[in-house]
């Protein structure tokens, strides 16, 4: 009998459809400032709270549940930021069905690397260079044509992207969901290998430590960094320093303590030239 | 000039905040090049210098957060000094080289300093202040706009050469100092991440990300694709071996 009822409810909340058009339209322009808030411990973050908002907004049913699921939304993020609406379209479409917030930040954290990869070398490498190339031609010659083509070429094919991306994510997540009935344990366990696997890669992307100290040997001269550590491992620096923070966090030291810690390093290096 | 000025300077605000928000790309040399012709009474040579710094510096977009050379206050300050020396378009860029590079400094060391930010987040979050949470989420747009105007404002108005004089008097290993700190300020989010995230059993996935990077170079799509193989390997196994015992069972 319980079992029943709970069984009744879960389908009751697949059922429900809550998120309108206009909040997956009013989610993709809130996606122009993605950035407005941009800084380098968590990029993106704010504004992916700010672009999400609308969905959070319409599922919540209380103010401590929206509260909840903000706190959620505050991870690192970093995308890029066109196709980024492919992305909340689906984190949406999860938040709507009631999915686990463990999975659902699994989910995010895996798309975001791969997305932003495909988005700089489909519009940064390529949209981007062939637009801007039809326009200085034409302005080469001294013709008003040219910036101005530029910009109604690009911006097409951005405002298709932007706002027809959330759709499509809006829409694919509904439709696998709907396919990924059963396990969601399972799901949640396999999107975050995934999401480890992508998180071990943006480590040795994006953070960078290097050293130029040099230490002297009799006549031979050992570069620390490219005699010493690379030949240990190659991005040896970063990955030991993500992995001290992390221990550090785990004995309750606060993320704002940390920052403090590290302009504090990053000043006192560059002056005693260790850094 | 001053009218003129503080005209190149708004258009170097509004450039600014458009090169990270919105993104319309109105920011770049090509299109604020015959801006500040138009500002200056010459449209073509801002055109043709536009056009030409646009050339040399298609290559510069910022990829996965790193900063190159700002393509916004070079593109407007080259422009301005080609029209208003009366200097080749391929002048300009020289002339616009130091101010890019040094802009490229500001701008990691304004999103270092951005960093604490978060924190005020995370603790509106927890107090459910939806409001602010938007204010604090646009909150850039306004640094942005005073940034770029300033900085576009003081070489047009005073000259380039007292303006570069004040940009080589600044002490190097504070900017430096905390351009390193930016450099290291990513490995936060990434701990915080792994905090929530990381149990004993993903471990060898952690390696598995961290070591197709440093070892061979490959793609994060790469990357994301072979973890996703695993995963699937992992999901399909698990609901063989489910299937299995309930026949058992029976």
């Amino acid at each position: 009998m319980v079992s029943d009822v709970k069984k009744e409810q879960v389908e009751e909340n697949r059922m429900q459809k809550v998120i309108t058009k206009y909040d997956l339209f009013k989610m993709a322009f809130r996606s122009f400032f993605l950035q407005s808030s941009f800084n380098y411990e968590r990029m993106q973050a704010g504004g992916w709270l700010y672009s999400i908002l609308p969905a959070l907004e319409r599922v919540s049913k209380s103010k401590k549940e929206l509260s909840e699921k903000m706190q959620r939304h505050l991870d690192f993020f970093n995308s890029h930021t066109f196709i980024s609406t492919i992305i909340l379209g689906m984190i949406a479409a999860m938040e709507e069905k009631k999915q686990d917030g463990n999975s659902i930040r699994a989910v995010k954290v895996a798309m975001m690397g791969p997305f932003g990869g495909i988005g700089d070398a489909l519009i940064w490498l390529t949209l981007l260079p062939i637009c801007a190339g039809i326009g200085v031609s034409l302005a080469m010659e001294g013709n008003v044509a040219g910036p101005i083509i530029f910009l109604l070429s690009f911006n097409t094919v951005h405002f298709l992207i932007r706002f027809g991306g959330i759709y499509f994510g809006y829409r694919s997540g509904i439709n696998a969901m709907q396919k990924l009935k059963s396990g969601t344990k399972d799901i949640a366990h396999a999107a975050t290998i995934v999401g480890i696997t992508v998180v071990g890669a943006l480590i040795a992307s994006y953070v960078s430590i290097q050293t130029p100290l040099k230490a002297t040997a009799g006549e031979a001269e050992i570069k620390i960094q490219e005699d010493l550590l690379d030949q240990i491992m190659p991005n040896l620096l970063p990955f030991g320093f993500t992995l001290l923070l992390y221990m550090l966090l785990r004995k309750g030291f606060s993320p704002i303590k940390l920052i403090g810690i590290i302009v504090l390093l990053g000043l006192v290096g560059k002056y005693f030239g260790f850094l | 000039m001053l009218i003129k000025a503080i005209l190149i300077s708004i258009w170097a605000g509004i450039a600014g905040i458009d090169q990270f928000n919105f993104q319309t790309h109105l920011h770049r040399p090509i299109v604020t090049g015959v801006v500040v012709g138009i500002i200056l009474g010459d449209m073509e040579t801002g055109l043709i210098t536009g056009a030409t710094l646009e050339l040399i510096w298609m290559g510069l977009v910022s990829i996965g957060g790193a900063q190159p050379p700002n393509v916004v206050i070079g593109g407007i300050i080259g422009t301005a000094f080609a029209i208003l020396l009366d200097q080749d378009p391929k002048v300009a860029v020289s002339v616009a080289v130091p101010f890019a590079v040094a802009v490229q400094g500001a701008i990691t060391l304004l999103f270092t300093v951005y960093s604490p930010i978060m924190h005020k987040f995370d603790q509106l979050a927890v107090a459910g202040n939806v409001r602010k949470i938007k204010w604090l989420s646009l909150s850039q747009l306004p640094v942005l706009f005073l940034f770029n105007f300033i900085v576009a404002f003081l070489p047009i108005y005073l000259g380039v050469d007292s303006a570069r004089t004040a940009l080589e008097s600044l002490p190097s290993w504070i900017l430096d100092g905390l351009s390193v700190a930016g450099g290291m300020m990513p490995a936060v989010g990434f701990a915080m991440l792994l905090h929530i995230m990381l149990k004993q059993q993903y471990i060898p996935f952690l390696l598995i990300g961290f070591v197709l990077v440093t070892y061979f170079e490959l793609s994060l799509i790469g990357i994301a694709i072979i973890a996703i193989a695993i995963a699937m390997y992992d999901y399909f196994r698990k609901s063989t071996e489910r299937k299995e015992t309930t026949t058992n069972g029976i």
